[in-house]
């Protein structure tokens, strides 16, 4: 349907008025930091004068030279492999979570589902830092009541070992997440007509088979996004090991490539390689999430597709800004 | 866990009246509250087919292991709020010993000429104004790319998608030296700022506005010789309300819960937010060993009312979720 | 009410106020004479005007030192911003502010971490104002943390001299002597095993500690030849130390768990551990996490390689710095002074617990004893004092500690994983720490 060209021109000029706050806004807080991450990740620093002292200090051209520095150090490749392994487990591990509580939740045999809802979704309210501070206290060995009602019942387990540390963190973001994504899913089951059930049941479904044969394939929109936000939390994982960290010898400095990052341009002070860090991740980022999205045949890119999907917030773990 | 109880108590009715109407009800013109209107007779319809007394046992059994899984580390926080720093690590976490609670509260707010509560109304700030600003810019940006055609709409559009998956911990660092040359870095605006950006809080206004704003209505607008601006201010946010408190709770959420911004951006701790506040403490315990036991005290004053809003607010989260998602 | 407050000083500190003020008159040429960083904006202040300068510090309690400042000198306003020390958080922003050329004027800075800013050009070398006149009120080493080639970049503040806390109770009742060599300190740590304790911990992540062992020993891990940096961490003084430990570790005579966090505190508190290396600031960190042990603990000498020596080390401590980017240097260095050597400045920091003062008039102002009853009226400070009087002065920090410790650190925890030995950390820990030299464009040589 093609409209005369003054309304459209008159369309731009009004859709410019009411983009233009927000879009000067995340130009300088989104593309511009972007472009200056890009920008520093092909510098280095170039020193003259006795002992770096007293000297000129000049930012010279690089190239690709910290994208290849990154990729060759071991301890932040390990730590990619470590963040998808993690993944790997933890968001199928927590889906499943949210979608069993979430059917439960919805099904007709369950009482006190208010409680119960507020009870699942308070940890969310929980900071991550501050989470991790509390499950820190319940990891500890002679400081967890945990683990001592476990050694009183003669299991004896380490929280922190080297084994057992990522499934720490793991559960860690669990509890804190699981609640989140529970309540999406509720929300895209409480939109499904009450029509397809009472269908179902009249053909003689039981409620486990309503479940799993009409209510699961109803909310895949939303399995499929939280699926996603989970994917861009796990790989942006920060607060967690970083609070655990001095409690354990388990945790490395670069144990998540965040981390890694993070103590390049905090602790030893390269502002160059963190950069070529923080883009590395950036893609990769992208890259899966947009892969994955692919992979499923789901694009959120059209307002018609996406409508079918259930909006779902930014992961707000410690990392996210 | 008496909070929790006494929170969920008003919410329940409303839930049973089914989502939509409670929050759209005063702006329902057309489409929004429909759905929600239709999808939850069927609990009131309920009683007829009770289920069998086996399913509702072993249904909530697994419920309660599960709140029990959520809600322990609450209660091992709410416990250790009211000891001493030597009981913090020397007596059983999930029981009592030597309680003295008031006396902890005045020892966390009063500390350091009561930075706490600055740190508090700190959050409140950051939350608040960011969260309100965050969600009248985002449904300005939805409403604009959902209902105006221009050239290079969907370009615009992607680039705040692609800006929802871009890992923030990784544009933190370049920002601040950003901030700093303009001369922003530790003042309140470099908090404010970028949290009043939500590329999430724009995706969501678009796919709503697009669904929930007739053209039809706003061309009788027009004719009526209403301007754009007051169309958008009175028709559009209106209409666009449910997915309005859906992008300011998650907002503010995410605000609030949010480290990396401010510890990056803060030198002053006069600004901090208070989970910043409370790493700083801890940071600083090896040599005042109280603040240990500040820490895990202020944490849990903390936790407190965000815990309350989430119990209250629930139905308005659901509300926004189902509308978003529903509409067709 | 706030008079010149030159007026009520006594002499001393006549004395060093006058110097100041002599700088600060001096100094329409000392600006000009100042290296790099400052860019020609160094000002000398007009008589009467007023200015703020700006400090970056996290020292529980400085604010009082500051507000008493604040009080006598109405013309120098100093505005304190407590930064957050964590995980060394403080330092990263001082970089980048340094970087984006709106850094404070005035910092607190560790010893170790001080030659990290200088890469960046980001301190002041204090000798174009004058500051070598007050050498001599400064105990010698502590002053030389911050001397690099011919320049001085910081006013030293406090130290950490090292020491052996002992539950005197434990070993009294188990038999076991006072450790006064490192043998007897592995025998001692047999025999409170026996006993079921431990006698200390390695934490493979506290690089600090470490560093101090390697101090005592003789080490050398940072020195300067030419314009090169010599990196030797690989040293002989090192690897007899790292040799030792990793003998306690693998008899399990020690814990291998991080001190001063959690667990560690339980093992404090309940007498599972009955010993800690620790320094000076180390008594109220004992007394308040395990009060109940009040009365049992008493501080000894760090132990000797060889008996009858007295080589010591240091563990913490921190200047005042200022950064070359301020307008008023000679003010800034006023404050920085008195900050360090007004009795009342160090009375007011040393009640606050700042750590062993650097100003030698320090040990004479205040009671450093503050616990005195948890050590069972012992005068602890005494051993850290007579420690503080051994330290190696011949000891330098190079560039990048901090990346250095995290080296180690991840090292170390590598090698407890079955990694290999602790001799075989100083030999990564030395090739990583020459490359990360490289990287930041330095020349660098093994020692």
């Amino acid at each position: 349907m093609r409209r005369p060209t003054r309304t459209e021109a008159r369309a731009a000029r009004t859709a410019a008025l009411f983009l233009l706050p927000f879009l000067a806004l995340f130009a300088l807080c989104f593309l511009a930091p972007l472009g200056y991450a890009i920008q520093q990740s092909l510098l280095r620093v170039e020193r003259t004068g006795p002992l770096g002292l007293g000297g000129e200090t000049r930012e010279v051209w690089a190239g690709f030279a910290n994208y290849s520095h990154a990729l060759h150090d071991d301890g932040f490749t390990a730590g990619f492999a470590r963040v998808l392994l993690f993944g790997a487990v933890q968001i199928p591990v927590m889906i499943a979570f949210a979608t069993g509580l979430a059917l439960l939740l919805d099904a007709a045999s369950a009482r006190w589902v208010g409680f119960f809802r507020t009870a699942f979704f308070l940890p969310y309210g929980v900071p991550g830092v501050i989470a991790s501070i509390l499950w820190g206290f319940l990891y500890v060995p002679g400081i967890s009541p945990l683990h001592e009602m476990a050694h009183s019942v003669g299991w004896d387990i380490d929280f922190l070992s080297r084994d057992a540390v990522l499934w720490s963190i793991a559960n860690i973001v669990t509890w804190q997440f699981t609640g989140y994504n529970m309540l999406v899913l509720i929300a895209q089951l409480k939109a499904v007509p009450t029509e397809l059930y009472e269908a179902a049941r009249i053909d003689g479904a039981n409620a486990w088979q309503v479940a799993r044969y009409v209510k699961l394939p109803l909310i895949r929109p939303a399995l499929v996004l939280t699926t996603v936000f989970s994917l861009i939390g796990t790989l942006q994982l920060f607060a967690e090991p970083m609070v655990l960290r001095p409690l354990t010898n388990s945790i490395d400095s670069g144990y998540t490539p965040n981390l890694h990052a993070y103590n390049q341009a905090f602790t030893s002070d390269n502002q160059h390689i963190a950069a070529a860090e923080a883009v590395l991740l950036a893609l990769v980022a992208c890259v899966l999430s947009f892969g994955f999205l692919r992979l499923v045949g789901q694009r959120p890119r059209r307002p018609k597709a996406a409508r079918r999907g259930t909006p779902v917030r930014r992961r707000a773990r410690g990392g996210a800004r | 866990m008496s909070p929790v109880s006494t929170v969920t108590e008003p919410e329940e009715p409303g839930e049973r009246r089914g989502t939509g109407s409670t929050v759209s009800a005063p702006a329902a013109p057309p489409a929004p509250a429909r759905t929600g209107g239709t999808a939850k007779r069927r609990r009131a319809a309920g009683p007829a087919q009770e289920p069998p007394l086996a399913h509702r046992v072993i249904t909530v059994s697994l419920l309660a292991v599960a709140a029990v899984y959520f809600l322990v580390p609450v209660y091992w926080l709410a416990v250790s709020s009211t000891k001493s720093t030597s009981d913090l690590f020397g007596s059983f976490g999930f029981w009592f010993s030597h309680p003295h609670p008031i006396d902890n509260l005045r020892a966390v707010l009063s500390y350091d000429d009561g930075i706490y509560v600055r740190w508090f109304l700190n959050s409140l700030l950051y939350a608040g104004v960011g969260a309100v600003l965050a969600t009248l810019l985002s449904a300005a940006a939805g409403y604009a790319l959902a209902k105006f055609d221009f050239p290079g709409r969907e370009g615009v559009f992607n680039v705040v998608l692609a800006g929802v998956l871009l890992p923030g911990t990784a544009l933190a660092l370049p920002l601040y030296l950003l901030f700093s040359e303009l001369g922003l870095a530790n003042s309140y605006s470099a908090v404010l700022l970028p949290s009043m950006v939500s590329p999430f809080g724009a995706y969501l206004c678009r796919i709503y506005a697009a669904a929930a704003v007739p053209d039809s209505l706003l061309e009788a607008a027009r004719i009526d010789g209403a301007g754009e601006v007051r169309i958008f201010s009175t028709l559009g946010l209106r209409l666009m309300t449910p997915a309005l408190v859906t992008v300011f709770l998650f907002q503010f959420v995410h605000i609030w819960n949010n480290f990396f911004l401010p510890l990056v951006m803060l030198s002053d701790s006069d600004l901090y937010p208070i989970q910043l506040g409370l790493t700083s403490w801890q940071g600083y315990a090896d040599r005042q060993p109280e603040l240990y036991q500040y820490t895990v005290g202020g944490a849990f004053l903390s936790v407190l009312p965000l815990m309350i809003l989430m119990g209250v607010l629930q139905r308005y989260w659901r509300t926004g979720l189902t509308e978003g998602s529903v509409k067709s | 009410m706030s008079i010149d407050p030159r007026d009520d000083l006594g002499p001393g500190r006549r004395g060093l106020l006058g110097g100041a003020a002599a700088v600060a008159a001096g100094l329409g040429l000392a600006g000009c004479g100042s290296d790099g960083g400052g860019e020609g904006e160094h000002k000398a202040r007009r008589k009467g005007q007023k200015i703020t300068l700006t400090f970056w510090s996290w020292v529980p309690g400085i604010d009082k030192s500051v507000d008493l400042w604040n009080r006598e000198n109405p013309e120098v306003r100093i505005n304190l911003e407590k930064v957050s020390a964590v995980n060394g958080a403080q330092y990263a922003k001082m970089h980048a502010s340094i970087k984006a050329g709106n850094p404070p004027d005035l910092g607190q800075i560790e010893y170790p971490v001080v030659p990290s800013f200088l890469l960046d050009n980001g301190l002041l070398d204090l000798t174009a104002y004058g500051v070598e006149r007050h050498r001599g009120s400064f105990v010698g080493w502590q002053w030389q943390q911050s001397v690099f080639g011919k320049g001085v970049y910081a006013i030293p503040q406090a130290s950490g001299p090292m020491g052996l806390f002992i539950r005197r109770d434990l070993f009294d009742e188990w038999g076991i002597d006072t450790p006064r060599t490192w043998d007897d300190y592995e025998a001692a740590a047999k025999a409170v095993r026996k006993r079921g304790s431990w006698i200390e911990t390695f934490s493979t992540t506290n690089g600090n500690r470490f560093a101090g062992l390697a101090w005592q020993a003789g080490a050398r891990w940072f020195g300067t030849a030419g314009d090169t940096w010599t990196v030797g961490i690989d040293d002989e003084p090192t690897r007899k130390v790292a040799d030792f430990w990793d003998a306690l570790v693998r008899q399990k005579l020690v814990k291998t768990i991080p001190d001063r966090q959690n667990a560690w505190y339980k093992d404090i508190q309940t007498g599972r551990m009955a010993a800690w290396l620790g320094a000076s600031w180390g008594d109220a960190l004992l007394a308040g996490n395990a009060p109940k042990t009040a009365g049992k603990w008493r501080v000894v000498p760090m132990p000797q390689w060889r008996k009858g020596e007295a080589a010591y080390a240091n563990w913490g401590g921190s200047t005042t710095a200022v950064f070359s980017a301020t307008r008023y240097p000679a003010d800034a260095l006023a404050f920085a002074l008195w900050l360090n050597t007004d009795p009342r400045s160090v009375k007011l920091l040393i009640d606050g617990g700042y750590g062993f003062p650097s100003v030698k008039s320090g040990f004479d102002l205040a009671d450093l004893d503050v616990r005195k009853d948890f050590f069972g009226g012992q005068a602890y400070s005494e051993v850290f004092a007579e420690a503080g009087r051994g330290v190696d002065t011949s000891w330098q920090w190079g560039p990048a500690v901090d990346a250095l410790y995290q080296r180690l650190g991840d090292a170390f925890t590598a090698a407890l994983d079955g990694g290999g030995s602790f001799r075989s950390v100083l030999r990564k820990v030395q090739g990583q720490t020459i490359q990360d030299l490289k990287d930041k464009g330095l020349k660098v040589a093994a020692a």
